[in-house]
Order: C-alpha cells, then sequence, then structure tokens
C-alpha cells in the first residue's frame, strides 16, 4: 500500500515535471500580429536549459493568460519562463529584493513602489533602446517613459520600467436596458450627469452604486473617484503638483475636487443603501446593485476591470454598457483619462530575462493576454482586432486616443499616503468628516515623511 | 443534603445550557462558511447564509431565449420557453417586463411591449413571446419575476477546487509539499525541545537558571522581526529558499515555547523515579529516554498538535523560506490565496477551501486529542 502511493506519487511528479507548456493559439492564426513574431522568432538566442522567473500581482484566471503568453517564448528559445502570482506581491518583493532571491522579472502593480526599489539598486535599467521604443510606439509615449523613470541609488533618474496591462477608470458602468425603462439618456458632460443623477433620485429611484470596502485596501475606489474629479475641476499641471506633493493635501483646489465627490456619495438619496453604506459596501458586490431586480441603482463609476464582478449570465456590451466620466461642459480641461496599471522591471538580469523583456514589447504578446481578458494595451501597433469584445475595443480606443492621461495618483504618492492615510482618509470623509480636516491630517502624514 | 456526592445539583442544567450556548456560539461562523461553501457566488452576495436553509420570495431577472429561436406559427413569431431553465423550479407570486415595474402582472396576464410584441408567463414558469412581425437583437426579451423559490445548492465549488483541471493538479502538488513541510517542522523542534528540556529540568549545571530565563524571553519576540535576516542568511550560506530552510525556521520559531512546555512538565515528574535510576546506576541518556520521554507523551503529543495546525495554517513563514519565483514549491495556503482571484472577490472558493484544508489538521487533532488536555494542564499541577 505505501509501496504503490509513492510510486503514484513519484509518477506523478515526474507527469508534472514534464508536462510543457502549449501554444494557445496556433501560430499564422486568428487576430495576431505573427509577422513581427516570426521575425523576432528567427533571430532569438538558443536560451535552452536556462529558466527566467516572473513574478506578478495577477492571480486566477489572468496567471493562467500570462503563462499563454509566456509559452510563445518558450517556444522560441527554449527558455523556460516561469509566472509565479501573489496576493501580497507587494510586500514579498520588497523581502525577496532585500534578502537577494528576487525573480528575474517583476510585474508592478504601483509605480512608486518601483521607484523605491530602483532609488535601493535593486533594479536594472533597461536602457535607453528601450526607452527610445516606448516613447515611439506607446500613445502619449513620453508620459509613459516618465511612468518608468525613476532616480537609482546615485539619484540619476534612469528608465527602468515598461507599461503592460493598462485598466481606464474614468468609465461609468450602466444597464441599457434599465435606462431605455426609465428613458434617462447617456450624459455627455458632468452638467448632465448631475442633473440625470438629481432626476432619478426625484423619480425615487437610487442613482448610484459606491462601494469603498476592499479589506485592508478599503476607501481606494474613493481615491479614484477624487483623482477623477481633480481632472476634471483643474488642469493637468495642477494634477501633477499634487500627486507630487508641490501643492498641499490641504490646498482650497483639493477640497474642492474631494467635495464633488462628496455631492454624489453623502447624499443619501444618490448612493444605494444611504451615504452610511457607501465605506461599508465591498467594491466588488457594488456593481451587483446595476442588474438586480427592481435595480438597486442605475450607474456605477469603477475602472474596466468592474465586469469581472458582474454576476454570471450578463454579457459586457449587450446587457451592461459604459460611458466615459464626463467632463465640466464649463471648465474646457478637454477629456482627460484616469488610468493604472502595471510596470515590468528587470529585478535579476540575466541574458534570458533582457531577451524576455524584448518579447514582451512585441505586439504578440499584448494580443495573446487582450484576446482572453479585459487588458488593455497601450502599444500602437496591437491589432485592435484582438481584443475579446467591443466594450473592450471601444476602450482600447479610448486610451489609444486620449489627449490628457493621468495614473493614478495615489499610486504614484508614497505608500504610507496613498496606500494608507489617503484610503482611510476618504473613508472618513465618506462617513461624514470635514473635507478641511481630512485634507490637513492627509497633508500632515505626508509632512511626517520629509 | 445537597452536598451529597452523587447527587445532582440543580445548577447542572445551568452549566449544561451555557455549555451548549457557548459551543454554539463558537460554533456559529463555522456553520455559516460551511452552508457558504455550497452556494454560488450570486447567491452569496444576494442573500445571507441564515436565508439560504429555507424557501425565499425572489426577485429575479431572466432573458427570454433569443430572437434567432423564434419559430412562426399561423402567421405569428413565437418564442416559448421556461423562467427556470436556469434556477430551480419556484412559485411566481407576480411578474413584470419593465425594471420600474416589477410586479405589474400576475401569472397567466399578457403585458403588451412597446415594440408590439406581447409576453405571457404562465405560474409554472413557462413563457411565451408573441409578435407579429420578425424579431430582431441578440438578446432576449428580460422578464422580471417575483418567484418562492426553494433553498438550491451546489457542489460545483468543491469541483471546482478538486476535480477541474485547472485546480487538482495543483491541488495535489500543494497538499504533498504542505506535508513534506509539516511533518519534518513537527519532528525536529519536538526532538530537539525534548532533550533541551530534559537537561533544563533534571541536569545541574551553572547558568541552567538564566538559560531557562532566556527561553522564556524569546517567547515573547515576534517572527517577523527576524523574517529577512534570517533570509540573508539562509541566502549567504547556500541553503536559499527551500524545503531545509522552512523547515529550519519553524524549528526556531517553534522552539521556545516547545522547550517551555516539556520543561515545565517535566519539572513536575516526581523526583523519587529519577533518583533511585539514578541510584541503580542509570546514566542520564538512559533515565531520558527510558523514564522521561514516555511519561512525557501527553506533553509531547500536545505540542506535536500545536506545532502541527500552526506550520499547516502558515503562510507567512512559507511565502519568506520557501515559495521562490520558480513556482515549483508552493503549500495549501498560497493555492487558496491564487484561487480567490487576482482582486480577492471569490468567496465561495474562501468558505469551500476552508473545509478542504481543514481536513488533514481535524484527522490529527481527532487523533492525539485525548493526549491535548493532559498535556494542556503540563507543568501546572504538581
Amino acid at each position: 500500500m505505501t509501496r504503490s502511493l509513492w510510486a503514484s506519487v513519484a509518477a506523478f511528479a515526474l507527469i508534472a515535471g514534464s508536462a510543457s507548456a502549449e501554444l494557445k493559439f496556433t501560430p499564422g492564426e486568428g487576430p495576431f500580429s505573427w509577422d513581427s513574431y516570426n521575425e523576432w522568432a528567427a533571430n532569438a538566442p538558443d536560451l535552452s536549459g536556462q529558466t527566467v522567473t516572473v513574478s506578478g500581482p495577477w492571480l486566477n484566471p489572468e496567471d493562467g493568460f500570462f503563462r499563454d503568453v509566456l509559452a510563445y517564448f518558450a517556444e522560441a528559445t527554449g527558455a523556460e519562463a516561469v509566472y509565479t502570482g501573489s496576493d501580497s506581491f507587494e510586500q514579498q518583493i520588497v523581502i525577496d529584493a532585500e534578502a537577494g532571491s528576487a525573480p528575474n522579472i517583476a510585474v508592478f502593480p504601483q509605480p512608486g513602489l518601483a521607484a523605491v526599489l530602483a532609488a535601493k539598486g535593486q533594479m536594472t535599467p533597461l536602457g535607453d533602446e528601450m526607452r527610445q521604443w516606448v516613447q515611439d510606439n506607446y500613445s502619449a509615449g513620453q508620459s509613459w517613459v516618465d511612468l518608468g523613470t525613476y532616480p537609482d541609488e546615485n539619484g540619476d533618474p534612469q528608465f527602468y520600467g515598461f507599461f503592460y496591462n493598462v485598466n481606464l477608470k474614468s468609465l461609468v458602468w450602466y444597464s441599457p436596458d434599465n435606462f431605455d425603462d426609465a428613458g434617462y439618456e447617456v450624459p455627455t458632460t458632468m452638467e448632465e450627469l448631475k442633473a440625470l443623477t438629481e432626476q432619478i433620485a426625484a423619480d425615487g429611484e437610487t442613482p448610484w452604486c459606491i462601494g469603498l470596502g476592499s479589506g485592508a485596501a478599503t476607501g481606494w475606489p474613493a481615491t479614484d473617484w477624487v483623482e477623477d474629479m481633480m481632472l476634471r475641476t483643474q488642469p493637468p499641471e495642477v494634477y501633477d503638483q499634487w500627486v507630487t506633493n508641490e501643492i498641499p493635501f490641504n490646498d482650497p483646489r483639493v477640497i474642492e475636487a474631494i467635495e464633488e465627490y462628496g455631492w454624489f456619495a453623502r447624499n443619501d438619496d444618490f448612493v444605494s443603501g444611504g451615504a452610511g453604506a457607501v465605506a461599508s459596501t465591498d467594491f466588488r458586490d457594488s456593481p451587483k446593485g446595476l442588474f438586480t431586480s427592481p435595480p438597486q441603482c442605475y450607474m456605477h463609476r469603477q475602472a474596466s476591470f468592474a465586469t469581472a464582478f458582474f454576476p454570471e449570465g450578463v454579457v459586457p456590451g449587450e446587457d451592461a454598457e459604459f460611458f466615459y466620466f464626463p467632463a465640466f461642459a464649463e471648465k474646457d480641461l478637454g477629456s482627460p483619462v484616469l488610468g493604472g496599471g502595471t510596470v515590468l522591471a528587470i529585478t535579476d538580469p540575466t541574458p534570458a530575462a533582457i531577451e524576455l523583456m524584448k518579447f514582451l514589447t512585441l505586439p504578440i504578446a499584448s494580443e495573446v493576454f487582450m484576446n482572453q481578458s479585459g487588458f488593455l494595451a497601450p502599444h500602437k501597433g496591437v491589432n485592435l482586432d484582438a481584443y475579446k469584445d467591443g466594450i473592450l475595443r471601444k476602450q482600447g480606443e479610448i486610451l489609444l486616443d486620449a489627449t490628457t492621461f493621468r495614473f493614478d495618483g495615489s499610486d504614484l504618492m508614497p505608500a504610507a499616503v496613498g496606500a494608507g492615510t489617503f484610503w482611510t482618509g476618504m473613508v472618513e470623509y465618506t462617513g461624514g468628516k470635514d473635507a478641511k480636516a481630512v485634507a490637513d491630517e492627509i497633508q500632515s502624514s505626508w509632512d511626517a515623511l520629509k | 443534603m445537597d452536598n451529597i456526592a452523587g447527587t445532582k445539583s440543580g445548577l447542572t442544567w445551568a452549566v449544561h445550557l451555557s455549555v451548549i450556548f457557548l459551543v454554539l456560539l463558537w460554533l456559529f461562523p463555522t456553520i455559516g462558511l460551511f452552508v457558504s461553501s455550497f452556494r454560488t457566488a450570486d447567491q452569496i452576495s444576494a442573500t445571507g447564509w441564515w436565508k439560504a436553509l429555507f424557501p425565499t420570495e425572489q426577485n429575479l431577472v431572466v432573458r427570454a431565449a433569443e430572437p434567432s429561436a423564434q419559430v412562426l406559427r399561423d402567421g405569428v413569431y413565437m418564442i416559448e420557453g421556461n423562467v427556470f431553465e436556469d434556477f430551480s423550479v419556484g412559485v411566481i407570486a407576480h411578474w413584470g417586463v419593465s425594471s420600474r415595474e416589477i410586479s405589474a402582472y400576475q401569472p397567466g396576464e399578457t403585458a403588451e411591449l412597446r415594440d408590439g410584441s406581447s409576453v405571457t408567463l404562465e405560474a409554472d414558469g413557462s413563457y411565451r413571446v408573441e409578435s407579429a412581425e420578425e424579431m430582431s437583437g441578440s438578446r432576449g426579451q428580460r422578464i422580471f419575476v417575483t418567484a418562492t423559490t426553494p433553498p438550491e445548492f451546489t457542489l460545483g465549488n468543491y469541483e471546482f477546487m478538486l476535480f477541474d483541471p485547472q485546480n487538482s493538479e495543483g491541488m495535489t502538488k500543494a497538499f504533498f509539499s504542505t506535508l513534506t513541510v509539516t511533518i519534518p517542522a513537527t519532528i525536529i523542534p519536538i526532538l530537539i525541545a525534548a532533550f533541551a528540556a530534559y537537561a533544563l529540568a533534571w541536569m545541574e549545571f551553572p547558568g541552567r537558571a538564566l538559560l531557562i530565563a532566556c527561553v522564556v524571553g524569546l517567547l515573547v519576540v515576534p517572527l517577523q522581526l527576524a523574517l529577512i535576516p534570517l533570509l540573508k542568511f539562509h541566502n549567504a550560506i547556500g541553503i536559499g529558499k527551500g524545503y531545509l530552510g522552512v523547515w529550519l525556521a519553524h524549528t526556531g520559531f517553534g522552539l521556545p515555547l516547545a522547550i517551555y512546555l516539556l520543561r515545565n512538565y517535566m519539572v513536575g515528574l516526581p523526583r523519587d523515579i529519577i533518583e533511585n535510576a539514578k541510584v541503580d546506576g542509570a546514566t542520564d541518556f538512559q533515565i531520558f529516554v527510558k523514564i522521561i520521554l514516555p511519561l512525557s507523551f501527553p506533553a509531547l503529543a500536545s505540542f506535536a498538535i500545536f506545532q502541527f495546525l500552526w506550520t499547516w495554517n502558515d503562510l507567512l513563514v512559507a511565502m519568506v523560506f520557501l515559495i521562490d519565483s520558480s513556482g515549483r514549491t508552493t503549500v495549501m495556503t498560497r493555492q487558496i490565496v491564487e484561487m480567490l482571484g487576482t482582486r480577492g472577490g471569490d468567496w465561495e472558493i474562501l468558505a469551500t477551501a476552508a473545509f478542504i484544508s481543514m481536513a488533514v489538521p481535524i484527522v490529527v487533532f481527532f487523533a492525539l486529542q485525548r493526549y491535548l488536555v493532559r498535556g494542556l494542564l503540563a507543568g501546572s499541577v504538581k
């Protein structure tokens, strides 16, 4: 009995070890850019026997999609490319880099964290060639270059990482059928959006579902609201000064943006469950209110990944649609777009890791991922037909057309503020605390870091 | 007369009732988790688990079949079907075709739609959409149904975790590597601690009291302090991340409690036996192996339970000392966290995973529990 158990364990281990990744899509077929892949593959060095390790925050099911991407790298070079995901990636990469057991490539969900590692000399610059590539091939290239450039341990700015998998945050989700039933029109300006909000409330219905709950990260959805409001009430330069603390957090312009958010979230008639329920509703459960019977709310402001939390059976693009979170008509600030994303950087350089980074710049590396998931590519070279559905393609086009793209400000602020007091402050503000008092507290926590 | 041995005091009932109350109170969250593990994600977010046990009145949104399913009969385009195809069969109280008026119609009535077609819904859930013209579009008409549905449970979550090809291989691998971590990580500290405890309890040497004080002092040092320095040390001496590293780490973190617990128990063993053995010419090692170890079994077993449970449930130490970016090693806790999804919203998986990963510790606990109570008193009674 024991012997057969061990035999089966051994057999299992053999099978597990020998299983090789299969290619998800047959080369030459589908809406993928095979030409550039073949060209790269023909010149790719033979890396048989080498292993490249990649760590990042993607878990089920995105980890599988990324492994599908890596399979094409393995196919062309013979190297083994391994991805491991972690829900506490932000903590683990710090421990591993500090102790000297970092993966070859890290996928940072926050540029601020990458900057911290760069400043300790734990990352390897990608060089001028790669910077030029991002500059030329990404829409609004310079802003992506800036987001991937951090000072090294000597304080000299270097280009460390490029963005892969971006999401759009300035979106409002709604059910077109419910809008039809009630006779509401999609608003195109912030004034119209506010009028619609008031009209829905006057009809005795609830306009918004807002949920800030997210375990230890509770409050972050509200920071996105405030950042969007900041971009809609002030020019982008002011936004940049705000995230670097050149203007203080308790500046009247910031407080104005917080109060614009409060106009929506702190009115019992405007949010599902009343203002008191906003902070305790989980952000993952919140969008489900759009599709209940009767609808708990008519609109939900959330990033492109909101579709992951729609109830089973809801087809994005048919049962659920989005509109761009509009700008004020009277303010003439264009159509600013807020987004987030993950940045790829080398934390342990080997020739195979550098080759993998080259592979990930190919359109195919984005297309295989975006064909299966809510992945948006800022890469101008990707085939838009590869998007999983029309709704993602539409978002991809918004991203490529964006004149003003700004990154999620809370991810750019120091972690103690952007992933700390800003979150908790927004929960307190939503709970009824004065905006000025909250902003003062956040500023003093920022001062304490200097 | 009340205090005669053998008669039951009136208070016994109060004791029993409060014990039952406390047990229920403790079990309450577990029962909730258990019920949730048989529900789908949408059910969990729609109603609480306590409502899952009884028939409930629910508001459902159902889509009629797509217009491509229409048939032409007697000059009328028709789509027929049943709203309970995707849900368990229930009783319809009322229904509607607009999100604004979800209870406008009674079963058997016909609703006229804006585009000229009409919908009829019977109490058993069968519907008929009729139209004089050909229907178009890619989605079926929405029907809002208020129905009382019986409790509905699914084994899907367990199937997903254990038998889904995408997960089963990873779970099996994680299960065996968790055992590879926990068994040595339980045995090694017991071995070392038993020797140390004997020495600290029964061997006379200078500085003994100081050593004991040090061990007690180590009990209060949080292990988080040691993570980075210890990992750096492991990397420097060439162990790196791997099983050996995680065994050593668990051993180190478990030792203070193990030594303290065992030493206090051994000190309480009768001095006469040990002195008799010494007079008869037994060496310290013989005394340890032949007398102390068998007598200390309850304490050893209870520490084994503690250490096993703690290493089985551990995620932090495994993440730091075992799991490297090659992805070849993993543990159950980590496998479960991965299954929760990128944004951690899959509660149904969490509930199911809790019960699956609980199975082994429960077996270990019941196998050793008769020693636990005896062992818990270790050192407290002379």
